[in-house]
């Protein structure tokens, strides 16, 4: 059973050994989600979409997303690591990810393959990544 | 044929620096594409070249009017850090600026909706009545607006006479039940101008993900404070108001009764505080010897939820990371569906109704 199922099938309250409580997330990381099915299976459940935290990691490792949302006030947190700069959109399924991703795309230069974007933060000839991303490529 | 119409980022119906072109046929707006970023200060860079005390006064900056939010969540996210829990006097003190800081947005909005509605003498009411929830705030920080009051570990000032603030509060509360509550609840002037327009539906709001008090007048009945309560929440005893309609009256009502509700919270929080320190242990922590880790917190901020990530690399005297997620950032989209279907004239009240703060959306 992927831990995509055990949130839907597992009532809150029982135990679930597939997330770890730490620093205030309800962490579910078993290193084979997929950002998309776990969109999917929350939306499913009637979760809320709050935001996506973006870490660049060191020695140009590629970046660690962590997706935040919230279940009938549980913070509940998946960890996502990427060697690239590549990850599939989840704007399709959830029309909350718009700004957020848009957001992350021009700090990060990060990709969301599946998506089109507008200019959000960034105004004309602005340059993406130049605002968090250590490194710039002009 | 259709036209655009270009609203802002400099423009007297609003309030904030923002754009918002609308697609217009005679005066009825068929879409809308929003624009931000004219402010934009890279505050969450910034942070990461600020020392674990100068980053509370940083973020304190990240809004002039939830200036105590923010520097609530982000200590509550690095109390998760250092492992400190703040006193329960700390905690009651947290929650009585929270709500003043609650009431001093709402009756700024208030102020600012009345008067796009054409209602001057109740933008002056409001605006005479922020003042004095203002020298409360005053009364107990020594600030107006950034009050330095949150520390990591629990608050930098006791409140050490609270019957006098509770005198203060109730002299607040008559004066507001007596004037901006009738007004915004029964009268015709006020309601009829927000009837019916600039309406999201439930469906939409929760696709949407809206936050706060928008996603209440839409039906959603979501508040941290009741659903994660944080600080001393979960001893006091208040309603969340819901309302269905998702129109601007709605968010008109909301606010009005959650204006009732403050005032409710805050007696309780005055008259029940705790004694004892204010701050856990010494106060003092050596964040050189954290573990590499993260821990993030929420909070009910006036206009909704604000959320702080925070990472810190082992050694390190300044976060590596810290993001934040302010309320504005999730309810402002939805003003592209509000306005769809209204009169131009009815757009500056409609995007007032979600109580923009492009200060937090800006950060």
């Amino acid at each position: 059973m992927s831990t995509t199922e055990i949130i839907i099938d597992t009532p809150l309250e029982s135990e679930v050994a597939a997330y770890e409580e730490k620093g205030g997330v309800f962490w579910y990381d078993d290193g084979n989600l997929n950002v998309r099915d776990v969109a999917r299976a929350l939306n499913s459940v009637g979760a809320r979409f709050i935001t996506i935290t973006t870490y660049e990691l060191p020695a140009n490792g590629g970046f660690r997303f962590e997706y935040h949302w919230d279940l009938m006030g549980r913070l509940l947190g998946f960890t996502f690591a990427v060697a690239g700069n590549t990850i599939e959109t989840i704007y399709d399924l959830c029309e909350a990810a718009d700004w957020i991703e848009r957001e992350v795309h021009e700090e990060y230069r990060i990709d969301f393959t599946g998506r089109e974007y507008q200019p959000l933060l960034l105004r004309e000839g602005g340059v993406c990544g130049v605002n968090l991303q250590k490194e710039v490529v002009q | 044929m259709s036209y655009e119409i270009p609203m802002g980022p400099y423009h007297p119906g609003l309030e904030e620096p923002y754009k918002l072109s609308m697609i217009c046929e005679g005066e009825t707006v068929r879409d809308a594409k929003l624009e931000i970023g004219f402010n934009f200060r890279g505050i969450e860079h910034l942070a990461e070249t600020r020392n674990y005390i100068q980053v509370i006064a940083l973020m304190e900056r990240v809004c002039g009017i939830c200036s105590f939010i923010h520097t609530l969540t982000l200590c509550q996210a690095m109390e998760k850090l250092t492992g400190f829990t703040p006193p329960p006097r700390a905690q009651y003190i947290r929650v009585v600026m929270g709500e003043l800081e609650r009431l001093h947005s709402h009756v700024l909005w208030a102020g600012i909706a009345a008067k796009l509605m054409g209602f001057k003498t109740m933008f002056m009411t409001c605006f005479e009545i922020r003042e004095k929830v203002m020298d409360v705030l005053q009364a107990i920080s020594g600030n107006r607006v950034n009050y330095s009051m949150n520390r990591v570990g629990g608050v930098n000032r006791d409140i050490e006479d609270p019957q006098s603030i509770l005198s203060m509060v109730d002299a607040l509360e008559k004066e507001m039940t007596r004037t901006i509550i009738p007004i915004f609840t029964t009268s015709k002037t006020a309601t009829s101008r927000c009837a019916g327009i600039g309406v999201l539906t439930t469906e939409k709001a929760r696709s949407l993900g809206v936050v706060g008090p928008v996603a209440r007048a839409s039906g959603l009945g979501q508040d941290l404070r009741k659903e994660a309560p944080y600080a001393a929440y979960s001893e006091m005893d208040f309603t969340v108001p819901v309302v269905p309609d998702g129109d601007v009256r709605a968010r008109l009502l909301v606010r009005a009764l959650e204006i009732m509700e403050s005032c409710k919270i805050l007696r309780q929080a005055l008259s029940k505080m705790p004694p004892g320190e204010v701050v856990c242990g010494d106060g003092k922590f050596n964040f050189l010897k954290l573990t590499a880790s993260t821990a993030t917190a929420r909070v009910e901020a006036p206009r909704g939820e604000v959320m702080y990530s925070v990472s810190w690399k082992e050694g390190a005297r300044n976060p590596s990371r810290v993001h934040v997620r302010t309320p504005t950032y999730v309810n402002m989209p939805s003003v592209r569906f509000m306005v769809q279907g209204a009169r131009l004239a009815d757009t500056p009240l409609i995007q007032a109704s979600v109580d923009p703060c492009y200060s937090c959306t800006d950060r």
